[in-house]
């Protein structure tokens, strides 16, 4: 992860810039796995495997949080996450390049992560109708708060599937209009810009990616034993 | 003429309350609040067995209701309480298979007493996989006979 591109030296030309790291790229290529594992697992009613697959995404987005406090310099919240005046700006065209998330598509980052925890949450404590399936904190909440938790884990995925749908739209937009390849930025980590070149991703250090995966897998755990050791 | 007519329909009336039965939409709602209540049963038994320290008093106490529950439902479904009755997830093969609808009610029947067994012996393992036999029998039924939620 420190294969960090220097830009050519005065070309004026168009330069591959490493924009994502590997974990920042792991995690998403893993969510975007695991969600579609998930709503399979729950239509197919096979809520044991639904269960494993929400425990994985519980992991996956703690560890996505952490990274965004203390990962790579474009996974951080503080780098990319902007207000209003900065959107304007961006979309006025008067934004200067930086590699990562730009202003609006911080919102689809915040969002998406904002509507995963609270689906996730939801499944925690859900009671299907017969009390047979249910979430690992379930048994923290009465049958009807189970039953509520259950309705709103169930109609809030659709809330997800539309912002993803926008999410994927915005993405063919600039793929298809604007020419930026974002899903292979995704996949191997780099982009093409053309002067003047952004400063490439600031890696974090290992120790601190494994400090950040021991944590998510810790407390991954203690939820799925409901927290009784 | 008329007299006769208002006489006819007030002895019809009054009778009413006398020899009145459950409607089959009366039917229905009782059916599903037994099925909340067996519902909340088996949670408590989910919670319970879930732990290492479980409640057994609760324990016992869900495990019978699911066994009264299992002998009982048996006559939840009289017929003419489908579909055609009013909002109700039951489908109308339980009266267009019966022999196959019974088969299903047995097998919640013949296992409930299982987990009534193990939560009087305050076996937690032996409960915990009552449970998830249980939990087979309602599926096998619910495939068959009751409609999908959406």
């Amino acid at each position: 992860m420190t294969d960090v591109d220097s830009p050519p030296p005065s070309s004026g030309g168009a330069a591959r810039i490493r924009v994502w790291d590997l974990p920042t790229r792991i995690t998403h290529w893993l969510v975007v796995l695991l969600v579609a594992i998930s709503w399979w697992t729950a239509e197919a009613d096979r809520l044991e495997w639904h269960r494993w697959s929400g425990y994985t995404l519980l992991g996956l987005v703690l560890f996505r949080i952490y990274w965004g406090l203390v990962g790579s310099s474009t996974a951080r919240f503080a780098g990319f996450v902007r207000g209003p005046r900065a959107i304007t700006s961006y979309l006025k065209g008067g934004w200067t390049v930086a590699a990562g998330h730009n202003p609006l598509g911080a919102l689809s980052v915040v969002a998406l992560l904002v509507l995963l925890v609270a689906q996730i949450s939801l499944g925690l404590f859900a009671v299907d109708i017969d009390g047979i399936e249910s979430g690992p904190l379930s048994l923290y909440v009465s049958f009807e708060v189970g039953r509520v938790a259950g309705h709103w884990h169930c109609e809030l995925f659709n809330v997800l599937l539309g912002f993803i749908a926008l999410h994927i739209i915005a993405v063919a937009w600039y793929v298809f209009f604007r020419k930026q390849n974002l899903v292979g930025a995704m996949v191997h980590g780099e982009r093409a810009y053309s002067p003047p070149l952004p400063a490439p991703v600031q890696p974090a250090s290992l120790l601190r990616l494994v400090i950040g995966i021991v944590v998510a897998v810790a407390i991954t755990w203690a939820v799925t034993r409901a927290f009784k050791f | 003429m008329p007299r006769t007519l208002f006489r006819s329909a007030l002895v019809v009336a009054l009778l009413i309350p006398v020899v009145h039965a459950a409607t089959p939409v009366e039917t229905q709602k009782a059916r599903h609040e037994h099925y909340e209540k067996l519902g909340k049963a088996f949670k408590a038994v989910r919670d319970q067995t879930s732990t290492d320290s479980p409640d057994f008093a609760v324990l016992l106490q869900s495990a019978e209701a699911v066994n009264e529950a299992s002998i009982n439902q048996q006559q939840w479904f009289p017929k003419g309480t489908g579909p055609e009755a009013g909002k109700t997830r039951a489908l109308p093969e339980i009266w267009t298979k019966p022999a196959d609808f019974e088969a299903a009610q047995k097998m919640f029947s013949d296992r409930a007493p299982k987990l009534l067994a193990a939560a009087k012996a305050k076996d937690v393992d032996a409960a915990k996989a009552a449970f998830k036999d249980l939990g087979g029998a309602c599926k096998n039924c619910h495939d068959a006979f009751r409609a999908p939620e959406h």
